[in-house]
């Protein structure tokens, strides 16, 4: 409904602003008959919109004005001065209360009744004036003539090719006192309309801009630039980053214009087929690109028809079967990531899989033996089949044929999924999964055949390298697989889909999910790169290899290709023979898992040559870098990633490879970037360290596989790459009195470790918070405030009372802890 | 009638383009090559960060295929994308009045296909390329 005021609010304005001129023409001379029609027609049109969306006060203004207008249309009225006034008092009103509703204020009613009854002729408070009812002629000729007003004040512009943006110009926030004077300043006009034609070629422009700022990226790379020019090229980055970002929301458009034909729809089809539907309709204002809502329309459309005509039953079937008489219909939409989940819910009989399966077999689509393998969900996936439907008899509704096939194929041409899951008897779920936009995708750049192509990432599950225990290629009848940790995935080389020559060994996987979480590994000779890429469609005669989804120029201008990831399942012959049963290994090995309570660990070799980890679930991705775009700016490395610097942590070995493998982390909110060499695998690991005593970038080490393996510490990891360590001005200070190298190599680190700072001799100056000598020492420090005593011995022997033994490792932790949050607090 | 078009050569023949959806003429090479296409998709190149595909004419007529290298194309605008045919060499703009004429001649399949009929140009017959159904391709491949 918003959106519909907002129109209203947009062309009232545009009206009244092309009326300015006419209301002033006809002040000067009433009797002109063209001014008072045009004026006649803006009152007229405000009030029919007013009845439509319900703005009670406007209409009655409207209608009062309209009246008056008619009688001196009619000969009725002769238009005086004060006539004139009055309407145009009340036209300014319209202005003022439509530049309300923008900004959501109220404004005082008390005020209207008077205006409306200086309409009346007179000054006396005559009884309101009933109007002739007018005759149905002369209704359709107003509203013939408004229609023409509306058509006037657009310009003769198509009101099909324009959209209204909102622009976001902040209306002067200042507390207006509520008053009609109709002087009062115009809050600045929030909305403007352009054409969708402009939208685009600046939605163009910008990708063209974010194409020559990679090409300019790659040529500052290779000239090695200085650091000034870098930064200058950083700010620039930054600026288009924002840019593409804001008009790209001006493409976007709330799914609620997709919502908007349903109840209509859900109507008429319920009433054609004897049921009752209600409908109720969620998350309307979730925005999603222009394009993406025109696409997803008919598959909506379908998927909605399908519902009532296959899923919600009769009324009197629903009540036999202990539901409510009325069919519940639940349409909703939400954000999810960059995703935008759209969920059709009934409550109706469901999809009986088994019967599925009985059609599947009968029409030839599915072997017997076949069918008695399939889960639940894969049975159900045979909706998506063509030529398979439910119902009995092909109605006017659906069952013509256009099937769910044709809806899969529609959302996934445009790089999304639909998930359904149903409950016999109670209901069904579809789900649409579509990306937020289609302009830009993050790809993953491979090579095959020495060319490179670009998978969305969106359809990336994980990327493996065969090789060691964990990912174990193996050949089935003829066909290649690949177990992964465990897991069976039919394996498709990606050569042979394309036709090239397998010369060169494919040892990378890419592990690709498609529509209803099947899997397969894609063969390809080289990972290169994460990237942003602006995908435009490719000609026909390109998309008609049915294994292309656009086209697109990565930064060294050469023209890529996106694979379409069900395309390429689709002529590889994967989709519908492996994916039953790798996915039952895959349901298996996950229970499996969760049993034993382990966590999926990336094991990679750190820049020290020592074998590492880190739980997988903190990693977002691993990427190349160049090392020419890590910095050491305001004290501490930083890695430039996409024109955004982010903290870069590693474990101290200098980088000296002229490209690094960097780990991603994200913690949620902060993001950092750890400097590796490679990565050597991921395995489930059930974590179980030894703890290290140090704070440091290793909280522990464990065997896995049996070779030992230092766990990373994430906590440090965050710590350090953000910043959050307390700098060391600020822990209190420890003076240690011995400068023995027990004390140095052995207390030292222990001291540090629980926050403190660590002095050796008085000398300095500085007050130590805490002091601990050996027990026996004679000098007793003066000033200090607390002293802790250390003595050789476990046993109490000849010891001062408090005394500590200095192996007491509990005992000194508390010490230590307890002096801290003294001198904290 | 009276329309400009673009004279050029293909596979040794002069032939005709019509100059309306004609953008420009430019030198190409390094071309991306796609895939498991139908032989006549010579591949994509990148046009000023656009990206055409480019159309061999001598695989579309049947013909072997171009040579790798420099070559010439027309770059055309159909149906919103950008396709440039690759052609031998580009002579001259002309105006030719009159409506083309039916070749009256048994012409080979290729060009049986890909032509619109023939128009004279200074007593020279030289057949009109229909460009949609050159990109289009060989009929078995389109279906």
């Amino acid at each position: 409904m918003d959106d519909l005021l907002g129109d209203f609010v947009a062309e009232t304005r545009e009206t009244l602003e092309a009326l300015s001129g006419e209301i002033v023409a006809w002040e000067l001379a009433p009797d002109d008959r063209s001014r008072l029609d045009a004026i006649f027609r803006f009152v007229h049109t405000v009030k029919g919109s007013c009845g439509f969306l319900d703005l009670p006060r406007l209409e009655k203004l409207s209608h009062a004005a309209e009246d008056v207008l008619a009688d001196v249309r009619a000969d009725r009225r002769r238009p005086d001065s004060g006539l004139v006034s009055a309407v145009l008092a009340v036209i300014d009103r319209i202005a003022e209360l439509t530049d309300a509703i923008e900004d959501g204020r109220f404004i005082a009613d008390a005020d209207d009744a008077r205006l409306i009854q200086a309409l009346q002729p007179g000054t006396a408070p005559a009884p309101a004036i009933i109007p002739a009812p007018s005759t149905l002629d002369d209704d359709v000729a107003e509203l013939a003539q408004a229609l023409d007003a509306i058509q006037a004040a657009n310009d003769g512009a198509d009101d099909e090719n324009e959209v209204v943006v909102v622009a976001d110009v902040a209306a002067p926030q200042v507390d207006r006192p509520v008053t009609s004077a109709p002087a009062t300043p115009r809050v600045v006009s929030r909305t403007i309309r352009l054409p969708v034609d402009l939208l685009d070629r600046m939605m163009a422009g910008v990708s063209d801009m974010v194409l020559a700022r990679n090409e300019l990226a790659r040529r500052l790379r290779e000239s090695g630039t200085e650091s000034n020019t870098e930064v200058a090229f950083e700010r620039l980055s930054q600026c288009i980053a924002e840019m593409r970002d804001s008009i790209t929301r001006t493409r976007m458009a709330r799914v609620e214009h997709l919502f908007t034909a349903l109840p209509r729809m859900v109507r008429d089809i319920s009433a054609e087929l004897g049921k009752i539907v209600q409908l109720e309709i969620d998350g309307g204002d979730v925005e999603l690109d222009r394009e993406m809502i025109e696409m997803i329309r008919d598959p909506l459309t379908h998927i909605v028809r399908n519902a009532i005509d296959h899923g919600i039953e009769l009324p009197e079937v629903r009540v036999l079967a202990g539901k409510s008489m009325a069919g519940r219909l639940h349409v909703s939409a939400r954000q999810v990531g960059n995703q935008i989940l759209i969920e059709v819910i009934d409550d109706g009989r469901g999809i009986d899989a088994d019967r599925l399966v009985q059609k599947a077999i009968a029409s030839g689509i599915l072997g017997q033996e076949r069918a008695a393998t399939l889960s639940w969900e894969r049975k159900l996936e045979l909706i998506f089949e063509p030529g398979l439907s439910t119902a009995q008899q092909v109605t006017a509704i659906s069952g013509r044929g256009v099937g769910m096939d044709v809806v899969r194929a529609n959302v996934e041409r445009i790089g999304g999924l639909v998930d359904v899951e149903s409950r016999p008897g109670q209901g069904l779920r579809l789900t649409l999964r579509v990306p937020l936009t289609l302009t830009i995708i993050p790809a993953l750049t491979i090579s095959a055949g020495g060319q490179h192509f670009a998978i969305p990432r969106s359809a990336i599950d994980e990327i493996v390298r065969v090789g060691g225990d964990a990912v174990r290629m193996a050949t089935l009848g003829g066909a290649d697989i690949v177990f992964i940790r465990g897991t069976r995935v039919p394996v498709v080389s990606l050569n042979k889909v394309l036709g090239l020559s397998e010369t060169s060994a494919q040892a990378n996987l890419v592990v690709l999910k498609l529509s209803g979480g099947a899997r397969y590994a894609l063969a390809v000779e080289a990972v290169h790169d994460h990237e942003e890429l602006v995908v435009k469609p490719a000609a026909p005669v390109v998309m008609a290899c049915g294994i292309y989804g656009g086209t697109t120029l990565p930064d060294n201008s050469r023209p890529m290709l996106l694979l379409d990831v069900a395309g390429v399942a689709e002529k590889a012959g994967v989709r519908h023979d492996e994916k039953g049963a790798a996915e039952t290994v895959v349901e298996d090995n996950d229970v499996d898992q969760d049993e034993k309570g382990t966590v999926p660990v990336l094991l990679f070799r750190d820049l020290d040559g020592i074998e590492r980890g880190v739980p997988l679930a903190l990693v977002e991705r691993i990427e190349d870098c160049f090392s020419t775009s890590v910095s050491t700016t305001a004290g501490r490395m930083r890695l430039n990633i996409d024109g955004r610097l982010v903290p870069l942590v590693s474990c101290g070995a200098p980088i000296i490879e002229p490209k690094i493998r960097v780990l991603r982390m994200r913690d949620g909110g902060e993001e950092l970037a750890y400097a590796i060499d490679i990565v050597i695998d991921i395995v489930p690991v059930a974590i179980e360290l030894q703890r290290s005593t140090v704070p440091g970038p290793v909280s522990g080490v464990m065997l896995v596989e049996d070779r030992p393996v230092e766990f990373i510490d994430a906590f440090w990891l965050f710590a350090q790459g953000l910043g959050i360590e307390p700098a060391p001005a600020q822990r209190p200070i420890c003076l240690l009195s011995d400068e023995d190298p027990w004390t140095r190599q052995v207390l030292a680190p222990l001291v540090e470790s629980a926050g403190y700072k660590i002095i050796y001799s008085q000398d300095t100056g500085v007050a130590a918070d805490l002091v601990i000598i050996a027990d026996g020492t004679a000098s007793e420090p003066t000033e200090a405030g607390a002293v802790l005593r250390l003595r050789q011995n476990a046993e109490e022997r000849g010891g001062s009372p408090n005394s500590l033994w200095r192996y007491d490792r509990i005992g000194l932790t508390a010490e230590l802890r307890r002096h801290w949050n003294k001198r904290s607090a | 009638m009276n329309d400009l078009y673009l004279i050029v050569e293909i596979a040794g023949q002069r032939a005709l383009l019509p100059a309306a959806c004609v953008e420009s003429v430019v030198e190409i090479e390094d071309i991306a090559p796609v895939p498991s296409a139908p032989p006549h998709v010579f591949g994509l190149f990148a046009l000023r960060s656009r990206v055409l595909t480019v159309i061999d004419t001598i695989a579309a007529l049947g013909a072997g295929r171009s040579c790798d290298g420099e070559k010439q194309a027309v770059i055309v605008h159909v149906d919103g994308h950008l396709y440039g045919i690759l052609v031998d060499d580009v002579d001259d703009v002309v105006q030719i009045d009159g409506v083309p004429a039916h070749p009256r001649a048994p012409l080979s399949a290729g060009w049986a296909r890909y032509s619109n009929g023939v128009l004279d140009h200074d007593g020279e017959p030289m057949l009109l390329i229909d460009v949609a159904a050159m990109i289009a391709g060989p009929i078995d491949i389109a279906a």
